[in-house]
């Protein structure tokens, strides 16, 4: 397991390295470089030319990646062009957010689509697992823009039961002081989640229900409930756990639609402005954190399914 | 032992799938009752119901099969359980044994937790108490070192030690009834007698009634005091065991009988092996290597020299393991040996690239275990065997194609249908006439008739030793089923992992040899005889 470890760790840092010279490749075919980028496309050549002197951008390219890393080391991912802050302080307080209200569907979403999958699975075919499949693809098929625009006028203007805006503050707990003001930026993600969580356990629990061991646990004299919450439950999360493992990255990159609909200052809303406005080290710096989160989810995922399952770990001594 | 009333009694059983017009009676008024201490053997063919009459006991038929008649476990009629009072029974009063030990097993659980889950079902035991009783039931299976493989998972077990432990765990909480469908049926011979000794043990120990399903004969006369005989649902033959081999009544249990390949000096193709001094196949020092866990490498086939004559046919036995198949697939380039050499028809195959290998490889045929899976299921049974005669330009046909569906016995109409419209043997007998389109003058034919039942295989059989016989092409003809090999061979080779153990006339290799692991490799396979095979397990125990 140690050595399993270490050598997913070491491919992980291989990847992440040839992440750090793409991005960095990037930012230099930004059009016109980057003086051009901050200074403007009216910019004087002098100007453009005292720029590059100034930040380093007339060394060599390997001199300038070298001291790109050092400073990434540092934790430093450059100065925004735009928001007068350094990347890093604005990813850093970008990226709780985002992971309180994504983190926050996500569970909502697998405490649903879990038992929901299992539910259908265990009705295959009847008119109840129709009638589920059918509203499934519904939330599945429904642009989220649109589903949460949905929500906001069936919460907000006709009944008025929950506010439209997420809590606009700065700090974590005040998110959750606001917490009817979260919950419908979380329904919103988690509606399209549980629809394709639950498809996913669906199948995985169906496979298992025609599996041999489903029939010598209940030839034992074991109960349906026990057949299925526990012998097929473990076998059955192995392809949700590789599933989450992938999904580790949307997780960071936070759900730019739901932020922008409903205003919520998380990742999603900071990439987007910065698009908006070519602020490209906030867009580079979050392309890395997102390259990291998925780096780092699919290793998780490795893990989790090794513990498991135990033919996994058989494998990875 | 017949006096005391039943521990198990089916009477008057029928079941059906389906409905409407749609209906399929799978099992149609059986009745088979089962004394204390009695080993009764239900076999049939695939298709006779026997598998179902045994899920219909616990229950465990699906929800669309409509089940008539009574099922009665120590009095009480199983039938009419539900819920908690059915599940009561199971595992309990009646526990089964299946075919399929690793998918059997819950691979996500331990052995231990799962033996000790049967026992904590039934009991009040704490969690301590019943693995601590898992490790008796353990070592009682014959699994040595047990409080080890408690904590182990079903795959890191051998075939044997599974099954072994699906044993352990029906026998649990001391059933009346003991039900093994197919028990033995995935394992090695010489793992199969040692689990039907286990079984017959078990039985004397806890006196407990025993269905033995089976479509094998030998385990029948192996294991069985009493048998009966299923076909397309019905009871055809009951009858104690010496009885039914001495005597059989029903026409199909005759026929039956009759398609069942015996091991025995007698029982060979009536001819001459031919004498020739050209090789059609000749490995030397053989060496195939696979990788394995962790880098380490693996030596399939170890150091193999054999040489197969023109016309001559060369079984190759061997268990599960033993590299036999890598052996066939070695011969015609479908792997790379690490070492030695492989010589086709006296050029040598490692060296031919390209053209030269396709040249050298149209001499050569192979037949495959499975034909369900090795033939395409959207090609049509015409184009599956016209495709080597397509591969190598050969024109003219569809003729030749009709001409090598009438020589494996198929009705040249068949071409235009798909494999899965054919049954098994009709498909098998597609795959031989697609190995023979190229006038082959070696054929590989791996386990050829192990997926077929018996009448099927038999006929299967005698179209193909027609056609080596007319044709004349040399056979390398591996199989682990040591009858088969009994009756196609002129020469045969025995394997063992990797090695071989000894090649030679087939008379001296199967009744007369010297090597410790042939003879019990010989020994082990039952035969169709009770007397006989009584007479084998002993001497099979003496080794």
């Amino acid at each position: 397991m140690t050595r399993f470890l270490l050598k997913r760790i070491g491919q992980a840092v291989v990847v992440i390295f040839f992440v750090t010279v793409i991005v960095f490749l990037l930012l230099h075919s930004v059009p016109g470089g980057p003086a051009h980028g901050i200074l403007g496309p009216k910019a004087s050549p002098q100007a453009i030319a005292e720029f590059n002197r100034e930040h380093g951008f007339d060394k060599s390219l390997v001199q300038q990646y070298w001291a790109y890393l050092n400073e990434l080391f540092h934790g430093d991912l450059g100065e925004s062009y735009t928001l007068n802050q350094s990347v890093a302080s604005l990813i850093g307080q970008r990226i709780p957010k985002t992971l309180v209200l994504t983190g926050l569907s996500t569970l909502v979403a697998l405490a649903v689509a879990i038992p929901l999958g299992v539910w259908q699975a265990r009705r295959r075919k009847g008119l109840a697992d129709y009638a589920v499949t059918t509203v499934v693809f519904v939330g599945y098929a429904t642009p989220v823009f649109f589903l949460a625009l949905v929500l906001v006028i069936v919460f907000t203007q006709k009944t008025q039961l929950l506010p439209p805006q997420a809590p606009q503050t700065q700090s974590i707990a005040g998110l959750f002081a606001d917490s009817r003001a979260l919950i419908l930026p979380v329904l919103a993600g988690a509606i399209a989640t549980i629809a394709a969580f639950s498809r996913y356990m669906r199948s995985a629990v169906l496979d298992n229900l025609a599996e041999d061991y489903v029939r010598t646990a209940r030839a034992k004299g074991a109960s349906e409930r026990r057949v299925v919450w526990l012998h097929i439950m473990r076998n059955s999360l192995t392809p949700i756990v590789a599933m989450l493992g992938y999904y580790l990255p949307v997780l960071f990159s936070g759900a730019l639609v739901i932020e922008s609909v409903f205003n919520y200052p998380g990742m999603g809303l900071l990439f987007w402005n910065a698009a908006q406005t070519s602020d490209y080290p906030i867009l580079l710096g979050a392309v890395l954190v997102i390259a990291l989160a998925t780096v780092i989810g699919s290793l998780l995922a490795d893990i989790v399914q090794a513990l498991i399952d135990p033919r996994v770990r058989g494998t990875i001594k | 032992m017949s006096d005391q009333p039943p521990t198990l009694a089916i009477e008057d059983l029928s079941v059906t799938f389906g409905s409407g017009h749609r209906t399929v009676r799978a099992v149609d008024g059986v009745s088979v009752t089962v004394a204390p201490g009695e080993i009764v053997a239900v076999v049939g063919e695939s298709g006779s119901g026997k598998s179902v009459t045994s899920m219909s006991t616990l229950g465990l038929l699906p929800p669309t099969a409509k089940v008539g008649g009574t099922v009665r476990v120590g009095g009480v009629d199983v039938t009419t359980l539900d819920g908690p009072r059915l599940r009561a029974v199971r595992g309990a009063e009646v526990a089964m044994v299946f075919q399929e030990p690793m998918t059997a097993l819950n691979p996500a659980f331990t052995v231990g937790w799962q033996v000790a889950e049967a026992l904590r079902l039934h009991t009040d035991l704490s969690r301590k108490q019943a693995l601590d009783r898992a490790v008796e039931l353990l070592e009682m299976v014959g699994i040595r070192d047990a409080s080890r493989r408690l904590g182990q998972f079903p795959h890191e077990l051998s075939g044997g030690l599974r099954q072994r432990v699906v044993i352990a765990m029906a026998i649990a909480c001391e059933p009346k009834v003991l039900i093994a469908d197919e028990a033995t049926t995935a394992l090695d011979v010489t793992v199969q007698a040692e689990i039907l000794d286990l079984l017959r043990d078990l039985r004397t120990k806890f006196g407990m009634a025993m269905l033995v399903i089976t479509h094998n004969m030998g385990v029948v006369a192996d294991i069985a005091d009493r048998v009966v005989v299923m076909y397309q649902g019905k009871v055809v033959e009951q009858a104690p065991v010496d009885d039914l081999f001495a005597r059989p009544e029903a026409d199909y249990t005759k026929r039956l009988l009759a398609a069942v390949p015996r091991l025995a000096p007698g029982e060979r193709r009536d001819r001459e092996a031919p004498e020739k001094e050209t090789a059609a196949l000749s490995l030397e020092n053989l060496v195939v290597e696979f990788r394995g866990k962790g880098g380490s490498r693996v030596r399939a086939v170890d150091d193999v020299t054999l040489t197969i004559a023109e016309g001559e046919v060369l079984g190759l036995v061997g268990e599960s393991g033993s590299g036999k198949s890598t052996v066939g697939r070695a011969a015609i380039g479908l792997v790379k040996p690490a070492s030695g050499t492989v010589r086709l028809l006296g050029e040598s195959l490692g060296e031919a690239r390209g053209r030269a290998l396709r040249r050298l490889r149209r001499h050569c045929g192979i037949v495959f275990q499975d034909p369900a899976s090795s033939l395409d299921p959207r090609m049509t049974v015409g184009d599956c065997v016209a495709e080597p005669l397509v591969i190598n330009g050969v024109g003219d046909r569809t003729e030749r194609v009709v001409a090598l569906l009438k020589s494996v016995e198929l009705d040249p109409a068949l071409r235009l249908r798909h494999p899965h419209e054919l049954s098994g043997g009709q498909r098998q007998r597609v795959g031989i006439a697609r190995a023979l389109a190229l006038d082959p003058r070696l054929v590989i034919a791996d386990e050829p008739t192990s997926a077929l039942d018996v009448s099927v295989q038999a006929a299967v059989l005698e179209v193909f030793l027609e056609l080596q016989e007319r044709l004349g092409f040399a056979c390398l003809f591996i199989t682990h089923d040591l009858a088969v090999v009994g009756r196609v061979s002129d020469r045969v080779a025995v394997m063992n992992q990797g090695r071989l153990v000894e090649v030679g006339a087939r008379d001296d290799v199967l009744f007369d040899s010297q090597e410790e692991y042939t003879r019990r490799l010989v020994t082990s396979a039952p035969v169709p005889d009770p007397t006989e095979q009584r007479r084998r397990r002993a001497e099979r125990h003496r080794l």
